[in-house]
């Protein structure tokens, strides 16, 4: 009966199957004119599935003969997909009614993705993990193409299909290399038995699994597929891609590295410092050359890819407990401000797509400060985040993986990390010159001011200010978290 | 009647609360939102005046505030002041309100959000100088980035694009540096003691390791050099000045460049005395080729913003050295050089800004005559090319004339070279002041002539404050020389306590 008790455990999960279910339920009855009602309808399930995590939080058990583990970390994660997916739900009706994309179908898929995430985040073990993966990341396919009659959607999520079946077969392939070598997908077992250096054939195993997961988030030089991908998707989906897919690759990475080859974290270190330095640095210099802001925020996601990538490396080089902690606590941290941040970078683009013919490019942002104060602020402050200036949560994220790298003994990273910061500040500060000392376009790009969409950009915008100020909430999370992995 | 209460805060964050009470001001409304505006400067500097209370025998730190602010990391949001920072403090909000009531007329357009960027420009400038807390310090420092940013970016002149992008760059890159160093310095300390924290008197004090205190002295240095600032990494500020509105070069040459000369003597000599002695001869050097270099390349500006710019770097230049000469006279000549500074190039700045809302043109070539025209306006911008120049009994000498004795002490040659270049500075001043106000007027004020009016009543009262400090504190310094002393005793100490041997060899 043990499988049934083990149910409780997961509780978000279920909530999300059964909201997905709904969802499509619902979309069936629905005439077209109320289909927007599928919106509130999505955030109040997720909402719910926020509550049951806060349920779980503190359970700290492996369930289902350890396949499953319910542990903070994997809370924490969950936690950060609901916000996420709670973001995306409501920066989306409008953007893709008036493109006439099926809205209910949009929210069921975005809903799997999420379940996706959770299950990656919980993984015990490398199937799970896998199976978790795809799970998130088939739907990120179909999202991306979601938009059937634009071609450019439809080359992306090509491109991102292609790619990403590769990459997950890649990664695939050093499970099964794992497995061969050590007789286990279990990830503690895999930590006990690993360590004592790399023999040829680990070494393979490890390559081929730090390549499917550096694909997974878009690190150089894996990154080719992410500008095609994130621009031709519809702008409401690009946030959800630039994010959600990305913390649960992160999660993997955090189960796979941290966790089954924590032992081996020595090794492993060397790799992730080049792929790091190469990934914001790379991403920042493609970043500067973007004229479309769409493609410009996919660029710079990448470079925000190699910041977080810092958290993991700090984690690798700490010679304490305490020290590597901080390195884990700084990827969370990083995810979710990140993904709060972006997402509604990416719903101001998308907002101001109301005309169809647009795509993001960035003279619609011309002059934005005199049509609308309030998206022009809103859209400054998370520029000025992404760049990372105080008081915002943009900041104290790179605060925390400069904290975790110097801690780490890495100051030349952090080092690396201000100027690739710097490097940032010009095209991110390109926005606001735009927005509030150009003139306007002779035919300005018309706004979108949907309720919804508005109300989800002022929590954003708010949340990005608060947690910037008074981050001291989510740190106390955060050091149970990670503290989990210990 | 104000124990109790917590005074820095209500400075610091006035100006906030002004800006957010004009967001709910509709935009057309400008009398309203400039009358805010001025009344929230004036009630900041009524409570700023409070910090005249500061004992100079109590305690070092005085008024303080201490609040756990991101306790997982130590992070505390403590303020508190000594003399120096009051002083500098009192200087801000007396070169904010100047800077508000000045903008009355010459802004006309996107009024609101003007105000708003100066308020909240204020209220980093603010906090900088009442931090305690590094990271606090560090944050405020940011804060004032980005209305800087906007100040120039919208209401500047033609290149304004590109002189408010180079001023974020280079600012941005040296702060972002020092945090790195802050970071070091926190967790070397946190190491050792095993309290992890970014209060300043915490870590001040503490014997880091050498190679740390060398690299962390060079990303304070960068960051504070970059805003001080000192050749070669002044190129920024020319360019800022001259395409920022008057306001904005007002608090930029008044009190953003001070935040430079602050940083050098309350963080990077304090905190890292033993990377301070090794590197002060370059840093002397360095002070010295700017003080030269600052004041031959003004001497050649056909524009008057960046003859006063370029004088600026020459004369923060004087400011680096006495604060690197690690003596009493040295170090308070210093500080009394910041203040001056601001004061007397404020002044000109506003001055410049008068006659280029008349006639939209800044080139000394272009003027002459205008004695004979607006001989109110030509006598207040003479009494400030003699405040600048350090004539006695105007508040300049008494910097300068404290630096070149510090200086003296140190080195003799230093002293002459320093000696030299006041006869520059006499030059390069008067030589526009003469080319601009007692020639024949050129062909082209001609078109001008008939409509040139003298400074008007506005005009006068922004510029009265300055007046008044300008001689008040070239006449009589004691007061102010007084609450100067136990910091800049505190300074040496923190030297001499070092040894004064420097670093070991680092490799």
């Amino acid at each position: 009966m043990d499988y049934v008790d083990d149910l409780v455990t997961l509780l978000p999960e279920l909530i999300l199957v059964a909201l997905a279910l709904v969802i499509i339920t619902v979309d069936l009855f629905l005439p077209r004119r109320h289909k927007w009602l599928l919106t509130p309808l999505t955030v109040g399930g997720l909402i719910l599935a926020g509550a049951a995590c806060v349920v779980v939080w503190g359970v700290n058990d492996t369930v289902y003969s350890g396949f499953y583990v319910v542990d903070d970390l994997s809370v924490f994660f969950k936690g950060a997909t609901i916000v996420i997916g709670i973001l995306s739900t409501m920066f989306a009706p409008s953007y893709l009614l008036t493109r006439r994309i099926p809205l209910g179908e949009f929210n069921t898929i975005l809903v799997t993705a999420l379940i996706g995430m959770c299950v990656l985040a919980s993984s015990a073990d490398l199937v799970t993990l896998f199976l978790g993966l795809e799970l998130m990341t088939m739907p990120s396919y179909l999202l991306a193409g979601l938009h059937k009659t634009d071609r450019y959607s439809n080359e992306g999520g090509l491109k991102y299909f292609l790619l990403g079946s590769f990459a997950s077969a890649i990664l695939l392939f050093g499970i099964a290399w794992m497995y061969g070598l050590t007789g286990t997908t279990n990830i503690d077992e895999l930590a006990a038995v690993l360590g004592g250096g790399l023999s040829p054939a680990l070494l393979v195993a490890v390559g081929f699994l730090t390549v499917g997961g550096t694909f997974k988030i878009a690190a150089v030089p894996f990154h080719f597929w992410t500008p095609d991908a994130y621009q031709g998707a519809p702008t409401p989906i690009t946030g959800f891609l630039s994010v959600g897919p990305k913390l649960g690759a992160f999660a993997l990475l955090v189960r796979v590295f941290a966790d089954a080859l924590a032992p081996l974290a020595s090794e492993w270190l060397g790799v992730f410092l080049v792929l790091t330095v190469l990934t914001m640095t790379v991403g920042n210099i493609v970043a500067l050359t973007q004229v479309n802001v769409k493609r410009m925020l996919a660029y710079s996601s990448i470079a925000h890819t190699g910041y977080i990538m810092a958290g993991l490396a700090a984690y690798a080089a700490a010679d304490s407990q305490e020290v590597a902690a901080q390195g884990i606590e700084s990827i969370l941290f990083y995810v979710l401000g990140y993904g709060v941040m972006n997402i509604a970078a990416f719903a101001v683009v998308g907002m101001l797509q109301r005309d169809t013919r647009r795509y993001g490019g960035l003279n619609s942002f011309a002059g934005l400060a005199g049509r609308a104060p309030l998206h022009a602020a809103a859209m400054a402050i998370l520029m000025l985040s992404l760049t990372g200036i105080p008081p915002t949560v943009g900041f104290f994220a790179k605060l925390y993986v400069l904290l975790a790298s110097v801690d780490a003994g890495l100051e030349w990273l952090a080092v690396i990390i201000v100027l690739n910061a710097a490097l940032a500040a010009f095209y991110y500060l390109r926005v606001i010159v735009y927005m509030y000392m150009r003139d306007p376009e002779t035919d300005p790009a018309e706004l979108d001011r949907s309720p919804i969409e508005t109300i989800a950009l002022v929590t954003s915008v708010v949340g990005v200010l608060a947690l910037g100020i008074f981050p001291g909430a989510v740190l106390a999370l955060l050091e149970v978290s990670a503290a989990s992995l210990f | 009647m104000l124990d109790g209460l917590p005074i820095l805060s209500l400075i610091v964050f006035t100006p906030l609360i002004g800006a957010v009470l004009l967001a709910f001001v509709p935009g057309t409304a400008h009398r309203a939102i400039r009358w805010i505006a001025l009344l929230t400067a004036l009630i900041t500097f009524g409570f700023s005046v409070t910090l005249l209370g500061y004992d100079p025998a109590g305690a070092e730190f005085q008024f303080r505030e201490d609040v756990p602010w991101i306790e997982a990391f130590g992070m505390r949001y403590t303020l508190g002041v000594d003399g120096m920072s009051a002083v500098l403090i009192l200087l801000t909000t007396v070169l904010s309100a100047v800077a508000i009531f000045y903008s009355w007329e010459p802004i006309a357009t996107r009024v609101k959000e003007y105000y708003v960027a100066l308020l909240l420009l204020m209220v980093g400038m603010l906090g900088v100088f009442a931090a305690l807390d590094l990271f606090l310090f560090y944050v405020m420092g940011e804060v004032m980035l980005v209305p800087m940013y906007y100040i120039i970016g919208i209401w500047g002149g033609e290149r304004r694009l590109y002189a408010s992008l180079k001023c974020f760059i280079y600012t941005f890159v040296g702060s972002l540096l020092m945090l790195v160093a802050i970071l070091a310095v926190a967790i070397a300390h946190g190491n050792e003691t095993g309290t992890f924290t970014f209060a300043y008197e915490a870590l001040r004090g503490f014997a880091y390791a050498d190679a740390l205190q060398a690299l962390a002295f060079v990303a304070f240095f960068l960051a504070f050099a970059i805003k001080v600032p000192m050749w070669p990494f002044h190129t920024w500020l020319p360019d800022a000045h001259v395409e920022a509105p008057t306001a904005g070069s007002i608090i930029l040459a008044g009190v953003l460049l001070k935040l430079g000369g602050y940083g050098f003597l309350r963080f990077s000599i304090p905190l890292l005395p033993d990377a301070a002695v090794t590197f002060a001869p370059i840093i002397i050097g360095l002070a010295l080729v700017a003080i030269i270099y600052g004041g031959l390349v003004a001497m050649v500006q056909p524009d008057m913003k960046k003859l006063v710019a370029y004088s600026s770097v020459s004369h923060m230049g004087f400011v680096m050295l006495g604060a690197f000469v690690f003596n009493e006279q040295g170090l308070q000549g210093a500080i009394y050089q910041m203040i001056s500074h601001g004061v007397t190039t404020g002044a000109l700045f506003l001055l410049v800004g008068v006659i280029y809302e008349q006639t939209h043109d800044r080139q000394i070539a272009h003027m002459g005559g205008l004695n004979a025209r607006v001989p109110g306006f030509a006598a207040m911008f003479g009494l400030f090319t003699f405040a600048s120049i350090g004539l006695p009994g105007l508040s300049g000498f008494v910097g300068e004339f404290l630096v070149i004795l510090g200086a003296f002490r140190y080195n003799g040659f230093v002293a002459a070279a320093t000696m030299i270049v006041v006869i520059i500075s006499a030059v390069y001043m008067l030589w526009m002041f003469q080319r601009a106000f007692f020639t024949v007027p050129s062909d082209w004020m001609g078109q001008h002539w008939a409509k040139l009016r003298d400074m008007n009543r506005n005009e006068w009262i922004a510029l009265s404050p300055l007046i008044v400090l300008v001689v008040a504190l070239g006449v009589y310094p004691a007061p102010v020389l007084e609450l100067l002393a136990a910091p800049v005793d505190r300074i040496i100490q923190a030297v001499t306590d070092s040894g004064m041997t420097g670093l070991g060899p680092l490799w």
